[in-house]
């Protein structure tokens, strides 16, 4: 099994990080993001958190000996299920590959706590685990293969969302201040 | 925003996407500020109101994307996640680390 991990804080407010996470994508440093999809969705009416799940659509390049031996595409899926809860502050992404998953799961956790009222916790934990001792080799590249992968988009991800982030608030800043003055 | 794995559920993604966007952005920084007394009539309120907006778009939307995941063989894959991980609940906090 392998294991990633990463913390880092976003210089904005929790409430801006999370109103900004459903417009991530599509996102020019992420491209291999191409179709995100709602499949479910609940407000508790009465602890008024928002369940979310999602279905991300990546495109990615294999190496060929993936695709050759476990049958790949250029198209992966990722099932993400995500928790708002406003009274905790709180916001619990959950993903999971849909693709390849006969063979290795990459379970990602990514969580957006409040660090004060300016900026927010980013933490994000991966466990990519091959499922069969058949394999074992290949499964053990395809986990190193993934875990790259992982590593890169996670790089990606964190300056792509910075971008929104400041493109987002900074422009709205932008007109209340045009509409103060 | 991002195109629905299908094309022509995208459309419907739009709506739907700006409409819970729009819901969500008035919603979120008054939830965050209610008390424990005021929160169950606030969501009840504004989960009656997402409905209202949203219901509608949301239920064609989602048959669209239904149709789009059956054609594309994804629905075992799914089954087969949701069997895993129900994630019905939010997942036990673990202390954020800091």
């Amino acid at each position: 099994m392998h294991i990633f991990s990463q913390l880092f804080q976003y210089e904005h407010p929790w409430s801006h990080v999370v109103i900004g996470m459903w417009r991530k994508y599509p996102n020019p440093k992420c491209t291999h993001v191409v179709s995100v999809d709602v499949i479910d969705r609940s407000v508790d009416p009465e602890t008024g958190i928002i369940r979310t799940e999602r279905i991300l659509g990546c495109k990615q390049k294999a190496p060929r000996w993936v695709v050759k031996l476990f049958g790949g595409s250029e198209d992966a899926f990722v099932r993400e299920v995500c928790f708002v809860d406003p009274a905790t502050q709180d916001a619990n992404i959950t993903s999971v590959n849909l693709s390849l998953s006969q063979f290795a799961t990459c379970y990602e956790v990514v969580r957006y706590t409040p660090a004060g009222p300016h900026r927010t916790n980013f933490s994000q934990t991966a466990e990519v685990q091959a499922r069969t001792r058949l394999w074992q080799t290949a499964a053990n590249g395809l986990e190193k293969w993934l875990v790259q992968r992982f590593e890169q988009n996670a790089q990606l991800g964190k300056t792509a969302f910075t971008d929104v982030l400041r493109a987002l608030w900074e422009e709205r800043h932008g007109h209340l201040q045009a509409a103060a003055a | 925003m991002a195109s629905s794995l299908s094309p022509e559920c995208t459309p419907l993604k739009t709506t739907y996407d700006t409409c819970f966007n729009a819901w969500f952005e008035g919603y979120l920084e008054p939830a965050v500020s209610k008390t424990p007394a005021e929160r169950t009539a606030y969501s009840k309120e504004k989960a009656d109101e997402f409905e209202q907006k949203c219901g509608k778009v949301w239920k064609d939307y989602k048959a669209c994307v239904q149709n789009a995941m059956k054609a594309s063989g994804l629905e075992g894959a799914l089954q087969q996640a949701r069997d895993e991980h129900s994630l019905a609940v939010p997942p036990k906090a673990e202390s954020s680390g800091h």
